[in-house]
């Protein structure tokens, strides 16, 4: 009886779903190659910069956390204020820098992605290095001596503190990535949310996607695009998780 | 080899720990630094395992300068020095790869390489030396145990075992059972006689009479910034020649 009553819901549920959404589905006014080249270029753009700022942010956290030296409290303090740098400035400033008149105005970056990596860069550079430096510098200074004491050089204790700071570092990279990719303000400004002819992304992010789509009223792209970039997001988490863990414990 | 310490002088911001210290280890023998808390037992320790250079005063490998040498040349040097130190701050990792350290940093970058290469595909059983140091102290069985599961006793027995695999020529030990329970305590002290008789020169600091006197062959008794006696340890325990070192071992407040 119970039975009977499951299958009957459950042939009215795809009923319903094959009668309302599937069409809907297929009626989308999507153009896929459309919104797999602003995945792309989000992607790149985010995933060069984050790399780039976390090879730069490793060993400028490990040097500031194992170094004494005057004015570590104000470098400290001034990583950290640029945790919540607002991307905005962050964008003007890139822009300035790669206009005509800026410093790296030869090298005709404007509306490129290699300016929005730039202004990525510098949005996730102190967030990895201020996370970094408080997992390395909370790794017990006994460790540290207990590596040197076996024989290790300073490399090799730099290497086993990195180790002991692995999950710390994951979640800085973590966060950085996160910030990179869910930002709007600079890379608008220094990308200029470009399209080439036939509707592919030159510098058009998810997130400045979003922007222009919801604006023009087609939201059903927006959120499309909004449920790929939370997608996105969840599942480079659980790479990076995957990896640190290293077949573990995540702590 | 013969680690030597003469008229080490040494201090933090000014304050001299202390003033005219000379210390040696010869292969095969125990010397124990005992003395209070605080007194620089452990400042004393990581002089002699070249984690600093002494304000003054000099620390020799066999009649050679470490301090004078190269930085190549101390290298080598302070990698035949094993410590132990009072906490066992292992590694987050399997209990074999904390014993394996000391033998990896000694290796190149490229047989390092090869050594995380080989291990992703299969689990060897290591070096026989990483075995070994285990079987002294009782853990091989728990070779992939995680580090840090382990109890307080077992733990510091890693540490030992992490400071045997690499085969140093002389071990300094601070305080190494002070947080022990008697069976963790004994099977340490059996290790240390154990290593003596591979020819390894041991140097245990500690604030424990009896540990200095069970496994001593020689005692130096750390008082004020000085040794003020060094001797064997039995005619030391029995007839001190100064009488802060009676007072010391009779337990009296003397500090």
């Amino acid at each position: 009886m119970i039975g009977h009553a499951l299958t009957a819901g459950y042939a009215v549920l795809m009923g319903a779903v094959t009668g309302s959404l599937l069409p809907l589905a297929l009626e989308f006014p999507f153009e896929w190659h459309y919104i797999r080249s602003i995945i792309r270029v989000s992607l790149h753009v985010s995933l060069v910069a984050v790399t780039l700022s976390t090879l730069c942010s490793i060993p400028v956290a490990l040097l500031i956390g194992f170094k004494e030296f005057r004015g570590k409290t104000l470098v400290t303090s001034l990583i950290n204020t640029g945790m919540g740098f607002p991307s905005v400035v962050v964008g003007l400033v890139v822009l300035f820098a790669v206009s005509n008149e800026g410093p790296l105005g030869t090298f005709d970056l404007v509306f490129t992605p290699e300016a929005m990596i730039m202004s990525q860069f510098v949005l996730a550079a102190p967030v990895i290095t201020g996370v970094t430096l408080a997992a390395v510098s909370s790794v017990d200074q006994n460790v540290r001596d207990a590596a040197f004491a076996m024989g290790g050089t300073r490399i090799d204790v730099a290497l086993v503190t990195i180790k002991e700071a692995r999950y710390g570092i994951a979640t800085a990279v973590l966060a950085g990535f996160g910030r990179a990719i869910s930002e709007v303000g600079s890379v608008l400004i220094v990308g200029g949310n470009i399209t080439g002819p036939e509707g592919i992304s030159q510098t058009r992010t998810l997130t400045t996607a979003i922007q222009l789509e919801a604006r023009q009223g087609r939201f059903q792209t927006a959120m499309l695009l909004g449920a790929v970039l939370v997608v996105l997001v969840l599942l480079v988490n659980a790479l990076v998780i995957r990896l640190g863990n290293g077949g573990g414990r995540y702590r | 080899m013969t680690l030597s310490a003469t008229e080490l002088c040494h201090g933090y911001d000014g304050d001299p720990v202390f003033d005219g210290v000379s210390l040696s280890v010869t292969p095969g023998e125990v010397v124990t630094i005992i003395g209070p808390s605080g007194v620089g037992k452990s400042t004393l320790l990581r002089l002699l395992a070249l984690f600093d250079a002494p304000d003054d005063g000099t620390i020799t490998v066999d009649g050679v300068d470490v301090w004078a040498a190269s930085d190549q040349r101390r290298l080598e040097y302070r990698r035949r020095i094993g410590m132990v130190f009072q906490e066992a701050s292992l590694f987050d990792a399997s209990v074999r790869r904390n014993v394996e350290y000391g033998v990896r940093v000694r290796q190149s970058w490229a047989d390092r390489l090869r050594t995380a290469l080989s291990s992703l595909s299969r689990r060897g059983n290591g070096d026989s030396n990483v075995v070994e140091a285990l079987e002294t102290v009782g853990l091989h069985e728990r070779a992939d145990r995680d580090a840090t599961s382990l109890s307080g006793g077992q733990a510091q027995r890693v540490a030992f075992a992490r400071a045997l695999a690499y085969e140093p020529d002389v071990l300094l030990l601070d305080e190494p059972t002070s947080d022990l329970d008697p069976r963790n305590t004994a099977v340490i002290e059996d290790a240390v006689l154990a290593a003596t008789e591979r020819d390894i020169g041991v140097v245990v600091a500690t604030h424990d009479m009896h540990q200095a006197e069970r496994i001593g062959d020689r005692v130096a008794v750390l008082l004020g910034n000085e040794i003020i006696e060094v001797g064997p340890t039995e005619p030391i325990f029995e007839s001190p020649s100064d009488d802060r070192t009676r007072k010391f071992i009779d337990g009296e407040l003397i500090y």
